[in-house]
C-alpha cells in the first residue's frame, strides 16, 4: 500500500482535490472484495487494488458526482456485469475553498487571520501596498497589489471560490463586482449600508441591464444579522455568512431562540 | 486527505499492519462527521478520533481484530444510551464504522490473488 499512501499524501500536499474509494460490502459480488480501494485524481484512477472493468467505469462516475458535491458518501452501486450489488465508501477530498479578499483595511486583517484558521487559500487584493503587505497579512497565501478590478479579472475564479468585497468605499467596490457578478464564485458579498447597496444594484439594473437573477446572487449588506460592533466581529459575521453559503445551512439559533 | 495518511505510511514503512477506522455512515446526532478517521495500531494506540468514548473503545477493540486476521469489517456504534446515564454515549444517534487493514504488501498481495 506504500504506493496508494504515497499518491494520498501528494494530493493532500498539492491541493488537489481527490476520491478514495473503498468496497464496504461486495455482496454476492465476487468481482472485488472488501476494502479493496481504487484512487481517483484528475478524472484518472492513480492505484488501488480493484482490477474489475466495470467496477472501475461505475466507481468514476460516481466519484465524480462525490466531488461535486464536496461530500464523503457511502453509495451502492449495481454492477450487473460483475454480478450485482457492491457497497463503495467514496472518501471526498476537496480542493480548499479560496477566498478572495478585496480591499485591505481594518475588518481585512481579523478576517484573513479567521479565514487561515477555517483552511481557505486566502487571496488579499488592494490598490495600496501601505495596507496590502505582509506585516499586515503574515497568514494571508497571496497579497496583491494593483487596480483591484483589475487584478480579479486576471484571477480564476471558480465554484469554490468565495468574494469578499470589502474596499474603502463603494466607488472601488462597484467596478470589482461588475468584474465577478456573471462569473462562477460561490459567494460574492459587499459591503455597504442598505442605502448604498440598493442604488449600486439599481445603477447596475438601468445601466448595465443586468438580470435580477444575478443581481440576487450578491449577499449586499454583508454578513449575517449578529448585530456586530467592531471589525473583529463583523470578520466573524461576514465568514459565518461563506460557511452558511458553503455549507447550505439556515443560520438560526439551533435552540430556536 | 487526512494528515492521518503520514502516521499511516510511517507504520507501514516499518512493516506494521494498523487500523485505519472511517465513519462511513450516520443515523440521528452523532460526534463527528462521515468521513472522519482514526488510526489505530496493533498496540492499541489511537491516533486521531472518531469521537471517543465508548463507542470509540469498541472500535478500537475490533480494530485491533482486524489487524490480526487482516480482514477489514463493519461496526455499527450505538450512540443511544440512557440520557440521564454518565456514558458519553448519549448522542443518540448510530453510526457504522469500517475498519480497514493497511499493511505494505496489501496492493501486490491482492493482485497476485486474481
Amino acid at each position: 500500500m506504500s504506493q496508494l499512501v504515497e499518491e494520498l499524501l501528494r494530493a493532500k500536499e498539492e491541493g488537489a482535490a481527490a476520491v478514495l474509494a473503498t468496497v464496504v460490502d461486495a455482496g454476492e459480488n465476487g468481482a472485488v472484495d472488501p476494502g479493496d480501494k481504487c484512487f481517483i485524481r484528475d478524472g484518472q484512477i492513480k492505484g488501488g487494488t480493484i482490477r474489475h472493468e466495470e467496477v472501475l467505469k461505475a466507481i468514476l462516475r460516481e466519484a465524480e458526482a462525490r466531488l461535486r458535491e464536496e461530500r464523503s458518501k457511502l453509495v451502492p452501486l449495481d454492477v450487473p456485469e460483475a454480478g450485482g450489488k457492491i457497497e463503495i465508501f467514496f472518501d471526498v477530498t476537496a480542493s480548499p475553498p479560496k477566498l478572495i479578499v478585496v480591499g485591505a483595511g481594518h475588518i481585512a486583517v481579523p478576517l484573513v487571520k479567521m479565514a487561515k484558521v477555517l483552511d481557505f487559500h486566502v487571496t488579499v487584493i488592494d490598490d495600496r501596498l501601505l495596507y496590502a503587505n505582509r506585516e499586515r497579512f503574515p497568514e494571508a497565501d497571496e497579497i496583491l497589489v494593483g487596480d483591484m478590478a483589475e487584478t480579479l479579472k486576471g484571477r480564476a475564479i471558480t465554484p469554490s471560490t468565495y468574494i469578499v468585497l470589502i474596499t474603502r468605499g463603494h466607488k472601488y467596490d462597484e467596478p470589482c463586482l461588475r468584474e465577478i457578478i456573471h462569473g462562477q464564485a460561490k459567494y460574492i458579498g459587499m459591503i455597504g449600508s442598505r442605502r448604498r447597496v440598493k442604488a449600486c444594484f439599481q445603477r447596475f439594473r438601468d445601466e448595465e441591464k443586468i438580470a435580477e437573477e444575478v443581481i440576487e446572487r450578491v449577499y449586499a449588506p454583508i454578513g449575517l444579522d449578529i448585530h456586530t460592533e467592531t471589525p473583529e466581529e463583523i470578520a466573524v459575521s461576514i465568514l459565518a455568512e461563506v460557511i452558511k453559503v458553503r455549507r447550505g445551512g439556515k443560520a438560526h439559533s439551533l435552540s430556536g431562540k | 486527505m487526512d494528515s492521518i495518511y503520514h502516521q499511516v505510511k510511517e507504520f507501514i514503512e516499518k512493516g506494521e499492519t494498523v487500523a485505519v477506522a472511517t465513519i462511513v455512515s450516520t443515523r440521528g446526532s452523532t460526534p463527528r462527521e462521515v468521513g472522519a478517521k482514526m488510526v489505530v495500531t496493533a498496540w492499541g494506540e489511537i491516533l486521531g478520533t472518531i469521537g471517543g468514548g465508548c463507542g470509540e473503545a469498541d472500535v478500537r477493540r475490533e480494530a485491533i481484530e482486524v489487524i490480526r486476521t487482516h480482514k477489514p469489517k463493519m461496526v455499527r456504534v450505538d450512540l443511544l444510551d440512557d440520557i440521564s446515564s454518565d456514558s458519553p454515549a448519549v448522542c443518540g444517534g448510530i453510526m457504522n464504522v469500517f475498519i480497514d487493514p493497511w499493511w505494505k504488501g496489501r496492493e501486490e498481495e491482492s493482485s497476485e490473488k486474481r
